[in-house]
């Protein structure tokens, strides 16, 4: 070789490549990689496309055709499969905090020792907000079959799953809420559809109502841009009283 | 067909993968069935040679597949062509797979049993294939014996190149070499560089 001195990372390039290394030494091959001079990085990943595209020429020689029945069970697989859920970054959970006897800090404190939502379930609790137990079925298989349909799923802080899939065409969303611990004693969950002006209830949920997988039809979504969840008091507020521990969006 | 007529498709081929992945980004169905089939055989065929076992190996087709439909999206051209993007998949799955059994002790005895030859009965009969084969058999066929020895062990065999060191009795700097200088022989001969 030419270069009187190849800089020992670039010399890995090719087992990297070649996938000869043990998956601690490519993570610290990707480590050094990333702290070194750009010229470095530069030559080793010129190397690995080099490598890479060898060997996809090379696969010309261990070519062998599948069994035919592949190629049916993976199209009907693909056929099948819902399209991709769109997954929110995880939101931190608030800091920890001693709850203080009174004062604004008490539903805060609710949030973080609760927090957890979902949706759904207000049979259980026989108050007439908007957000019904799933009663209409056919509600939520015009969702599933709207032209527009999106999914949009992300965590609770606390734990579990909040899941949309909602249709601005039918004016409506299913909610599916897994695994969310139940709201602390005296509080309830809310769901508020944010949009222009205040927030408007989408009922609300108490630890009654709260199941490992609990369903709930989210009717007239209107122009909202997202459903917030957050924790209050009693029965329920007029207007949050605390910020949203989770948010859907829902454009 | 005229060998002119072959040679000219190859080129095409690549271009049309790449078109074809953007569609599949779409979810496409019709053309990931198409990059399904320009690509099958090489897929199916180095995991096979990896894993050498037909279940394992369809499974892990199917897995690369399945990831090519999910993760379309995410393939750059900038990074590579298609067909590397989708043998450096294909290839990082048969090797996870064929430490996996091997951790569970399954598999050792059968390092080395085979080399780069393939029985001809099972090779992929298009005429493509067939005419890239011959080359690529050639250019395998020019590298040294050591060289050869050491990207069967670590490319088709999945060992790291220090399991490669110590199989050979040689020390890491030689096995990086020999695997540097194998890939570099390939090019040459292929007419990459």
């Amino acid at each position: 070789m030419t270069e009187p001195t190849t800089p020992d990372i670039v010399a890995m390039a090719t087992p990297y490549a070649l996938h000869a290394t043990t998956d601690a030494e490519r993570a610290e091959i990707e480590r050094q990689v990333a702290a070194a001079p750009p010229e470095v990085a530069e030559a080793f990943f010129a190397e690995v496309r080099a490598v890479r595209e060898t060997m996809a020429v090379i696969s010309a020689a261990t070519a062998i055709e599948p069994p035919a029945s592949m190629r049916e069970r993976l199209l009907a697989t693909v056929a099948d499969e819902p399209p991709p859920v769109r997954q929110l970054p995880t939101r931190q959970p608030p800091t920890q905090q001693q709850p203080t006897a009174k004062g604004t800090n008490r539903w805060r404190t609710t949030i973080l020792a609760a927090a957890a939502v979902v949706a759904i379930g207000l049979a259980a609790l026989g108050v007439g907000y908007t957000l019904r137990p799933a009663p209409a079925v056919s509600t939520a298989e015009q969702v599933f079959a709207a032209s527009d349909v999106q999914t949009i799923s992300g965590p609770i802080p606390t734990g579990g799953t909040a899941t949309l899939v909602f249709s601005h065409e039918k004016d409506a969303g299913v909610l599916v809420m897994n695994n969310v611990p139940p709201p602390a004693p005296g509080t309830v969950y809310q769901m508020w559809l944010v949009g222009e002006g205040s927030p408007k209830s989408a009922g609300t949920m108490d630890a009654k109502a709260v199941a490992p997988s609990t369903t709930a039809v989210l009717p007239d979504l209107g122009t909202s841009r997202a459903l917030a969840f957050t924790v209050e008091p009693g029965s329920g507020s007029e207007q949050p009283t605390s910020p949203a521990f989770a948010e859907l969006p829902l454009i | 067909m005229t060998i002119v007529e072959r040679v000219a498709r190859l080129p095409l081929v690549t271009t049309d993968l790449a078109a074809l992945l953007r569609q599949v980004a779409q979810r496409d169905v019709d053309a990931f069935a198409t990059f399904y089939d320009l690509t099958r055989a090489r897929v199916f065929g180095l995991v096979t040679r990896v894993l050498r076992d037909p279940g394992y190996s369809e499974e892990t087709t199917q897995d690369v597949y399945l990831q090519v439909w999910r993760s379309a999206a995410n393939y750059d051209p900038n990074v590579g062509s298609p067909l590397a993007w989708l043998l450096t998949v294909a290839h990082r799955r048969a090797v996870d797979r064929v430490r996996s059994e091997q951790a569970a002790g399954q598999r050792e005895s059968r390092y080395g049993a085979a080399n780069v030859e393939l029985p001809s009965d099972h090779v992929a009969d298009t005429v493509i294939l067939r005419d890239e084969r011959q080359q690529v058999t050639e250019c395998l066929g020019s590298l040294t014996d050591v060289q050869r020895e050491a990207i069967q062990l670590a490319y088709y065999d999945g060992l790291t190149y220090l399991q490669v060191s110590e199989r050979l009795s040689a020390n890491l700097a030689t096995i990086k070499s020999r695997m540097r200088d194998a890939i570099r022989g390939l090019r040459r001969c292929l007419g990459l560089t």
